[in-house]
């Protein structure tokens, strides 16, 4: 089985705060959306997602409660906050600029 | 996010956690539903997609920990660890005591001796700035503490700047009367200005001004707070009253407050501490320009910023001044730190004892260790588990280093409890007169020592088996760990390290033990000149105001001797100005002989003492030549002195000295010329004295001295005359005070002390030490053997001799023996330095203790390993064979 690129490090907060910014979703609902959206590239280990959402919770930056699915299910939704909606500003600029010097680099060495 | 919405967060989480854990639960149910829809969804079949959802999911359980973690507080898991490990330790009873037992008889011992260095050493003495006060003496190359001449003082005071003030002081014994039983104080004469050195200031009153060291300026007197209380019922206006002090009336014009230390003297000894009754003004008597009298302790309260080393440079300037002026021979003064000169001597021994305690320690701390490392080997089935489950290797160390820790901090507890008992005891076994006994508490400075070394000892005991445990592979240890038999070969050279070095540091423990025993026989074998067994001794004084003539007092004396040697049991009786090893110290220079003068520039030396006809045959001291005193040495009769042996080689080596006549006057006429008429044996200064200095006697009526010591020699119990000499004294003078009844085996005992209590701690620590190391050694041996059981079967089966295998333990066993005893030996060699200065007619490097510690710790080794080894012999090839 070919392996599957890992997340960058940090980017994880980052897909799930993005992820909630269309409507709330429970946790498989994240893995499956950033599965999705990503063509099947990125997969969202269960083992970091929900730590992850622990730390999110703590932060303040998304809140959880349950609520019943299209299937009458119980899931625990999470939404995101006003203060986790500036965090994902933050963390996009950060991302943006990171991801723009890695580029420089990468074309810079190329023409040389 | 601020902290503390964040922890307010977390608390109430941590409250709600039975919720948290069941929604977590649900959630990821819920999570592993969908995934296993969607694997159904995909044309799995029901039990395929279960599987692919589970494996996908990974594992349930550290997936929940991970989220309680990022949740959790930190010490929600060491709460965790800490149950855990408690239930480990509460599993196996019998490890848990062995090994909490060890550790809190080490660290009680540490404890104990760490309470004697703080009381003694740590805590700053009782005065404020302390470091500021030094003490001052004279200083030759005969004589390196010698005690100062008042004029000298006087001139050291009114020249010098290195002083904030100074003071000097003597011992001055008075007798307390008309008010119950006459009492003798304990009381020094003291310039003005010494409690001011020493930075304290009377409870009521003042202290003594300059005009109270002029002569006849009135009796005056400052009281202890003891003695205020005790005789004078604390009475607030005691000030300006006035008391009967030698037969005299006596000004009270001050009482010092209670905690006033004295700061120890030499010269007439009263030791440090709450020791003194009375301070009387020292009145500057005599003739400022003969200086040949020294009798004055020095102290002195250094200006700001100014060193001991530049205020004793400045003093030797102003005393080669002053022999300039008045002639002298040539004395350097000493300038000494107070600190110091109290516990200088005993600083030595505090910190042997502490490194010995210290290796006590260090042994406990290898034990311990070894039985953990033995545990570990048998948890390792344990460990691997939970390292297959996920455990991360970090949480394993700290599990480990939590067990080791509450070992630690339970002997830790226990070694306080055990503390506080020992520092009772060692106090009751110090000599009399340690400086500072009394400042020896278990305080919380005690207390925070024992927690922080039983921290530390947890951390090095149980960071090997923690590291060791950490580093296994998981997957051997669980196929291992099926069998009993499991100890790899680096742990079983890590465990014969640890107890190479128990053996070591014992070794090392068992030698200095071994050279203070010798030291300490020495001392009680050694001749000292006097026979200490039978012997009554008890101090008079007579008062100056009723025995004002020599007549007087020689009088008294005669006739206190002829009582006492009627009473029934007395063998002899005599007086003398001093006994053996009471710290005297009385010297004389600048006589000569008649055919025999100093070079020049020098002077001759010897100490003086006065004696009555039967001091020394009451004594025991043995007459070498000539005769003893008889009463015709009176005060008309030719002057004669006794001498002891010291002086007679010092001065007429291999010569009949009996009839040689000496003086101290430069232009004697013919009475001025002493004659000497013995020869007797020579008692050493101290004890631990390697020769005794040159001394000469006086007959008692020839120089008539009213502070004696009387000495009884009995023939039955010596305690049963005590009562019979305070008659005898009593019928003559009713007025007079018996003082310091004591046994001469007392004395001699005393005076013995400090070896004593050196050779029986250390020997104390030495024993725990061996049989330390001889339990590391059997459990290292033992379990060897028990995991090479098969090998021995086999072999056994084979057709080994039994006694081969055998031996093969044993050997396995003496390597380590020697191998510890190799370097406890090198180690001993080592601090051979340290150790000179405490050893007394026996080398540090004395081969016969080396040899015998060698064969005593191969022995034990032995000892230990028998069973196991006989064990090995015994193996059962069958069982060997089964086993596999």
């Amino acid at each position: 089985m070919a392996k599957k690129p890992d997340l960058l490090p940090g980017t994880l907060d980052m897909l799930i705060l993005k992820t909630l910014t269309r409507s709330p979703l429970h946790g498989y609902g994240i893995a499956l959306s950033i599965k999705r959206l990503s063509d099947d590239v990125l997969t969202v280990e269960e083992g970091s997602l929900y730590p992850a959402l622990q730390r999110l919770l703590l932060q303040g930056w998304v809140k959880a409660e349950w609520k019943m699915t299209e299937t009458n299910r119980r899931a625990r939704f999470y939404t995101l906050t006003p203060a986790g909606r500036k965090q994902l500003g933050v963390e996009l600029t950060q991302f943006e600029q990171m991801i723009s010097a890695i580029t420089r680099v990468l074309q810079n060495v190329q023409e040389a | 996010m601020n902290p503390v919405s964040r922890f307010m967060k977390k608390l109430s989480m941590l409250l709600g956690r039975k919720q948290f854990s069941s929604d977590l639960d649900e959630e990821m149910t819920f999570h592993r539903d969908q995934a296993e829809k969607e694997f159904l969804a995909a044309g799995m079949s029901q039990e395929a997609a279960r599987y692919a959802a589970l494996r996908q999911f990974g594992n349930a359980t550290r997936l929940k920990e991970k989220s309680h973690e990022v949740v959790g507080f930190s010490f929600e898991s060491l709460m965790q660890d800490v149950r855990y490990a408690l239930r480990q330790l509460a599993s196996n009873p019998g490890f848990t005591a062995v090994i909490t037992i060890t550790l809190a008889l080490s660290i009680g011992a540490n404890s104990a001796i760490f309470s004697v260095i703080q009381g003694v050493l740590l805590k700053p003495l009782p005065y404020p700035h302390a470091e500021k006060v030094v003490r001052l003496f004279l200083s030759s190359a005969e004589f390196p503490k010698f005690p100062l001449n008042p004029f000298d003082f006087r001139d050291f005071r009114a020249r010098n700047k290195s002083f904030e003030s100074m003071a000097a002081f003597t011992r001055h014994d008075m007798q307390l009367s008309g008010n119950g039983q006459p009492t003798e104080l304990s009381g020094f004469a003291i310039t003005s200005g010494y409690f001011r050195v020493l930075g304290l200031t009377p409870s009521l009153g003042r202290e003594f001004d300059w005009n109270a060291e002029i002569p006849g300026n009135g009796r005056q007197i400052i009281l202890s707070d003891h003695l205020w209380r005790t005789r004078f019922n604390a009475a607030p206006d005691i000030v300006g009253h006035s008391i009967t002090l030698d037969m005299l009336p006596y000004t009270v014009i001050g009482v010092m407050p209670a905690g006033t230390e004295h700061p120890g003297n030499d010269y007439h000894a009263v030791p440090y501490g709450e020791s003194v009754d009375v301070w009387a003004p020292f009145e500057f008597e005599g003739n400022p320009n003969q200086r040949g009298s020294h009798y004055m302790e020095g102290i002195g309260r250094l200006k700001p910023g100014v060193s001991a080393e530049q205020a004793n440079s400045e003093m030797n300037t102003l005393m080669a001044q002053i022999e300039r002026e008045h002639g002298g021979s040539g004395w350097s003064v000493l300038v000494i730190p107070l600190y110091r000169e109290i516990v200088g001597a005993n600083q030595r021994m505090l910190l042997v004892l502490l490194g010995a305690v210290g290796m006590v320690l260090l042994i406990a701390c290898a034990n311990a260790a070894n039985l953990l490392l033995a545990r570990a080997a048998a948890r390792q089935r344990e460990v691997a588990v939970r390292l297959a489950l996920g455990a991360p290797c970090r949480r394993l160390i700290r599990q480990m280093l939590t067990e080791s820790l509450l070992i630690a901090l339970l002997g830790g507890g226990l070694g306080a409890a055990l503390a506080e008992g020992g520092v009772k005891a060692l106090v009751a076994l110090l000599p009399a007169g340690f400086p500072r006994a009394h400042d020896i508490h278990v305080d919380a400075a005690v207390f925070a020592f024992t927690f922080l070394v039983s921290i530390l000892t947890g951390v090095l005991f149980g960071l090997a088996p923690a590291l060791q445990a950490s580093r296994m592979d998981p997957k051997r240890g669980l196929y291992e760990g099926s069998r009993a038999s499991t100890g790899t070969t680096r742990q079983q050279r890590l465990r014969s390290v640890l107890v190479v070095s128990e053996v070591s540091l014992a070794c090392v423990l068992l030698i200095g033990a071994g050279l203070m025993l010798r030291s300490f026989l020495n001392q009680l074998n050694i001749d000292p000149g006097f026979r200490q067994d039978h012997v009554l001794t008890a101090s008079l004084s007579l008062p100056n105001a009723n025995y004002k003539a020599d007549v007087d007092i020689a009088r008294f004396y005669t006739r206190l001797m002829e009582g006492l040697r009627s009473v029934p049991g007395v063998e002899s009786a005599g007086a003398g100005s001093d006994l053996p090893w009471t710290g005297y110290d009385e010297n004389a220079g600048g006589f000569r002989f008649e055919d025999k003068s100093p070079p020049p520039h020098e002077d001759f030396h010897a100490r003086y003492h006065m004696a009555t006809p039967d001091y020394f045959r009451a004594l025991g001291t043995p007459l070498l030549h000539g005769r003893f005193f008889t009463d015709a040495d009176s005060k008309d009769a030719p002057a004669v002195v006794i001498i002891n042996q010291a002086m007679a080689n010092r001065y007429y080596p291999g010569q009949d000295v009996v009839g040689k006549r000496f003086t101290f006057e430069d232009h004697p006429k013919d009475k001025d010329w002493m004659r000497i008429i013995g020869v007797v044996g020579d008692v050493k200064d101290k004890p631990n004295s390697l020769g005794a200095e040159p001394a000469f006697w006086f007959s008692l009526p020839q120089a008539a001295n009213p502070d004696m010591l009387v000495v009884l020699r009995t023939t039955a119990d010596p305690r049963q005359l005590a009562d019979s000499l305070r008659d005898q004294v009593r019928r003559l003078d009713p007025s007079l005070a018996v003082a310091d009844v004591r046994l001469m085996d007392q004395v001699a005992s005393e005076s013995v002390a400090t070896p004593r209590l050196a050779f029986s701690l250390v020997g104390l620590f030495a024993g725990l030490a061996i049989v330390l190391a001889a339990i590391g050694t059997y459990g290292v041996i033992s379990y060897s053997v028990s995991q090479r059981i098969p090998e021995f079967g086999l072999r056994l089966a084979l057709g080994a001799q039994p006694t081969s295998v055998l031996r093969m333990v044993l050997l396995q066993a003496m390597r380590l023996a020697f191998g510890g005893a190799a370097i406890g030996l090198a180690i001993a060699l080592l601090l051979a330095r340290v150790m000179r200065s405490m050893m007394y007619g026996v080398s540090p490097t004395d081969p016969a203790t080396f040899v015998s510690v060698l064969a005593m710790v191969i022995a034990i080794a032995l000892v230990a390993c028998y069973l196991p080894a006989r064990r090995a012999a015994k193996a059962n090839p069958m069982d060997a064979l089964r086993a596999d």
